[in-house]
């Protein structure tokens, strides 16, 4: 029971003092069980008023701390923390607020708003006379860390994580390292051949002691949480009759870097399988990256005229995709000047709906222009359309630029330029609940500020699993996942929240109601002396209280919430 | 019906001196500063992007590229230094290949050979002239103004009159069908105001009146020496007013043409940065026309003629070699086609 309160109501300038009657306020709680002190204050939050109260701490010895201000969301840390510097722990810090729930919300009526604040600033000091000191938990965390995924975003992820002396566990669905990369034969800019790249990385982490590379492998389950996730792993048989394999390993962390598909055209989109001289855009890197000889054939025919139809399975308004694929302008104007370049008489027209080569890839679309390359332009409600006559594939458009004139180009080949969608394979997200955005590739938690955190602690995600990437963009991600990783599990040890629920293993009956009300999948079964009864995961645990009312034996209380305080809360407000 | 990509005009453009267009990513920067576009009627993007799409039969039926005067605006301010200015430039000299029914404009304008071996065919001739009447002067003085008078008529009869018809086909009849009678009389005022003045010149490098004005002193002067030397007789006169104007005339035309062939040199702005042959054929030979006419002149009066009958050779090799190549087929013709495009647009616009 707390004695000695501190009680702090704050102005917030004129935001509450022009509805709310604060001194009014303070009068009515100054005298109240336990209260040692109660002020008003302009601004609560400045500094000089936050060491006022580090002072007052002190020199009253108070042994809980109120402030009366704003929405917690802004400044709940900051007076834990100034009750923290006061000696304080900083869970006996009560924070109410009577700024969006008083003065705003009843700027009609001020009587009634500083009643309001009144009951709330009771209701705040109720709970404060039960406000325990709390430490927050710790358990150890496992120092190896999984990267799912070994293209060029896996592989740099395990890299820079083996750099860090931690061991780490590369697993890799198909039968060899690369991915998408190591099939591409020159690379923009660098005109690096991707195989020599991702063959690089490779032989490297193959030197390395703390690396594990796990080919043909598939995480087939997870269980537990950050720092100490299992995954269960299964080896495909390399012959028929080999048997499964299947492995359990225990890491602090996990980098998903799955990347992505290509987009496959539907039947007949832009001529599709209708056409035998309709291709996608890997179709035709492929071609011309394996193509040798000074003319260029595709099925034993010659190839001169080649129309490259942009934006397919990409920003449709109306369709799936919706965002840019961002990499298939650059990819496709590369693979046109290499054709330029590799054989005779190629010209190429581009049907295109505004050219996205950001950045240095610009200098790819200046090349492409120098050498005559032309560039046709539509709004995506009147896209190019392809068809035949007299034996010819012919691409026509009515173009923005040539005043909506209809031109026509008679192509031998047409190039669909199909951008990145998520892998159709999603079974690694189902596995460790990775949310995924409304493009259907995994969502980080926030785009700017935390672009390779998920919501489940511990799973970082890299490379273009999380959206359309090009090669520099994927292995920016890795790296920052893979910093992100290692800084979960690199002290050794791992603090969550004290803030979280707690059994009573005397009431509780193992009924479950708490097993299906919990989003996070923190209760787990539990025997003790052949009972049956819950027990909370602590580092899963997020405290949100979803458990503690559908617990018939009202056996679940959530730390700092407890029915006590909340029952003391309502009494001071009715 | 779909108009044809060609892709390969960009080629046969470049013969004609385009530089850099296809470079061009259709900002339209050139056509926001061009004093000379219009809402109504802009350019040089548009004739930029039908260069680059190789629509050959849109280009002929425009009269777009005559409207332009190269005051360079375009150029300096592109930002891909795709050379709009130059695109024009060449575009008029592919449409003048193309107005010319013998097709002897495009050989001259894409062959350096051919343009040398032309001009030679006419010295040899005119020496072999010169040395089959025994070096008389009289006769060669006489012969030369008759040659003059012939060789106007002829050039203007078979050249001009038919490859003006066919301008007027390509960019009058093929996009309007038929205009009424009434307009060719009422926009005859802007053909000879536009041949004479150059007025739209005036207007296009806002900031620089002297170009216009060098160039409309150098027209007039090229015109009257023309009129003074074919029907006043100029090197046979008595008149002493007849004799100071052609010394004046001639000494315009070397004083401008000097100026200009220095310009070229120095390429001080972009309309002269990219010299064809033809363009420095033109200056070179109206400078030598003026030189020689004036030298010829003064060596008559002089009484150095008789003993100096070279400098009358050269002249008339000078003389023959402008009248039968670079009038007819050469740059000379732009003179025409400017105002008559001015006419025709004239003639279009009033429909």
């Amino acid at each position: 029971m707390k004695e000695r309160i501190g009680v702090y109501i704050c102005h917030c300038g004129g935001n509450i003092s022009d509805y709310v009657d604060v001194e009014k306020v303070r009068l009515a709680v100054e005298n109240d069980e336990g209260v040692a002190l109660a002020r008003t204050t302009v601004f609560a939050c400045s500094d000089s008023n936050q060491n006022d109260m580090v002072d007052d701490i002190k020199k009253y010895n108070l042994d809980g701390v109120i402030v009366a201000s704003c929405s917690p969301k802004l400044h709940l840390v900051t007076f834990r923390n100034v009750t923290e510097r006061g000696d304080l722990n900083k869970y006996t810090y009560v924070h109410t607020n009577i700024r969006e729930q008083a003065s705003w919300a009843h700027s009609d009526d001020k009587t009634g708003a500083t009643e309001k604040a009144i009951r709330l600033v009771k209701a705040a000091i109720a709970k404060s006379r039960y406000a325990e000191p709390l430490y927050p938990n710790q358990f150890e965390a496992e120092k190896t860390i999984a990267v799912i995924g070994a293209g060029i975003s896996g592989m740099k992820a395990a890299a820079s994580l083996s750099d860090k002396n931690t061991n780490v566990i590369l697993i890799e669905k198909e039968n060899k390292v690369g991915g998408h990369v190591a099939t591409w034969d020159s690379l923009i800019m660098s005109d690096e051949k991707g195989s020599e790249l991702t063959n690089r990385i490779y032989t490297d982490l193959q030197k390395r002691k703390n690396v594990t590379i796990l080919t043909n492998s598939e995480v087939i389950s997870s269980k537990g949480s950050i720092g100490d996730f299992t995954l269960k792993i299964r080896k495909k048989a390399q012959q028929i009759g080999d048997p499964i394999e299947t492995a359990e390993f225990k890491v602090g962390s996990v980098v998903v870097a799955t990347g992505f598909d290509s987009y496959t055209p539907k039947e007949g989109e832009f001529g599709f399988s209708s056409y035998q001289n309709v291709i996608t855009l890997p179709d035709f890197k492929h071609l011309i990256d394996s193509s040798s000889g000074k003319q260029l054939e595709y099925q034993g025919k010659k190839i001169n005229n080649i129309a490259y139809i942009y934006c397919v399975g990409s920003r449709q308004s109306d369709g799936e995709n919706t965002y840019c694929s961002r990499y298939c302008c650059t990819a496709v104007i590369h693979a046109a000047n290499q054709a330029k370049k590799k054989f005779k008489n190629i010209y190429n027209f581009h049907f295109n709906r505004g050219i996205r080569t950001y950045g240095k890839q610009e200098l790819l679309y200046a090349e492409s222009l120098q050498q005559g390359d032309i560039y046709l332009q539509s709004f995506e409600d009147a896209p190019p359309q392809v068809y035949a006559e007299n034996g010819k594939t012919k691409v026509k458009i009515k173009d923005i630029l040539t005043k909506d004139k209809e031109l026509e180009v008679e192509a031998d080949l047409i190039v669909l330029v199909t951008g990145m969608v998520p892998r159709s394979d999603s079974s690694i997200g189902t596995i460790l609940k990775l949310p995924k955005g409304r493009d259907k590739f995994f969502n980080e938690i926030h785009m700017k500020l935390r672009p390779v955190e998920t919501v489940i602690d511990g799973i970082t995600i890299a490379g273009t699993c999380q959206g359309p990437k090009n090669i520099m963009e994927s292995v920016n991600s890795a790296l920052s996942a893979a910093a992100k990783s290692y800084s979960y599990i690199s002290k050794g040890i791992l603090e969550t929240e004290p803030i979280v629920a707690n059994v009573d293993t005397d009431l509780c009956t193992w009924c479950e109601k708490c097993v299906e009300a919990c989003p996070f999948d923190a209760i787990i079964q539990k025997e003790i002396n052949g009972k049956l009864i819950a027990e909370i995961n602590n580092s899963v645990c997020k405290g949100c209280g979803m458990c503690t009312p559908v617990c018939p034996p009202d056996a679940i209380n959530l730390i700092n919430y407890s029915s006590e305080e909340i029952m003391s809360m309502i009494d001071a407000l009715a | 019906m779909a108009s044809k990509i060609n892709p390969k005009f960009s080629e046969e453009l470049k013969k004609y001196g385009s530089v850099n267009f296809n470079a061009c990513y259709n900002c339209g920067t050139c056509t926001a500063v061009c004093s000379l576009s219009t809402t109504d009627n802009s350019f040089p993007r548009e004739m930029v992007r039908l260069s680059a799409l190789g629509l050959e039969s849109e280009i002929k039926k425009s009269l777009k590229p005559w409207e332009c005067y190269y005051c360079g605006e375009c150029t300096s301010n592109c930002p891909q230094t795709a050379n709009p200015g130059e695109l024009m430039m060449s575009l008029r000299r592919w449409l003048t290949a193309q107005y010319d029914w013998t097709g002897l404009s495009g050989l001259l304008y894409k062959s350096l050979i051919a343009t040398i071996l032309a001009l030679s065919i006419v010295a040899v001739g005119v020496w072999y002239f010169a040395h089959s009447v025994g070096y008389e002067t009289k006769t060669m003085l006489h012969t030369g103004h008759l040659f003059e008078m012939i060789a106007i008529g002829t050039v203007f009869l078979l050249i001009f009159v038919p490859n003006l018809l066919r301008m007027w086909y390509f960019t009058v009849v093929k996009n309007n069908a038929k205009a009424p009678i009434k307009h060719y009389f009422t926009a005859l005022a802007d053909l000879f105001v536009h041949m004479f003045t150059q007025k739209r010149s005036k207007d296009c490098d806002e900031k620089d009146n002297f170009r216009w004005m060098e160039h409309f002193v150098l027209v007039i002067a090229y015109l009257s020496l023309l009129f003074t030397t074919v029907f006043l007789n100029w090197f046979a006169t008595e008149s002493i007013f007849i004799i100071l104007l052609g010394y004046v005339e001639s000494f315009l035309v070397f004083l401008i043409t000097v100026h200009f062939v220095s310009g070229r040199i120095q390429k001080s702005k972009s309309l002269n940065k990219f010299s064809q042959p033809s363009d420095w054929l033109f200056v070179i030979w109206l400078l030598l026309m003026g030189l020689t006419a004036f030298l010829v002149r003064l060596f008559i009066d002089l009484d150095i003629l008789e003993t100096n009958k070279w400098i009358y050779i050269i002249h008339l090799t000078v003389l023959a070699q402008w009248a039968l190549i670079i009038v007819p087929f050469g740059k000379w013709s732009h003179f025409l086609y400017r105002s008559f495009a001015m006419y025709f647009a004239k003639i279009n616009k009033s429909l």
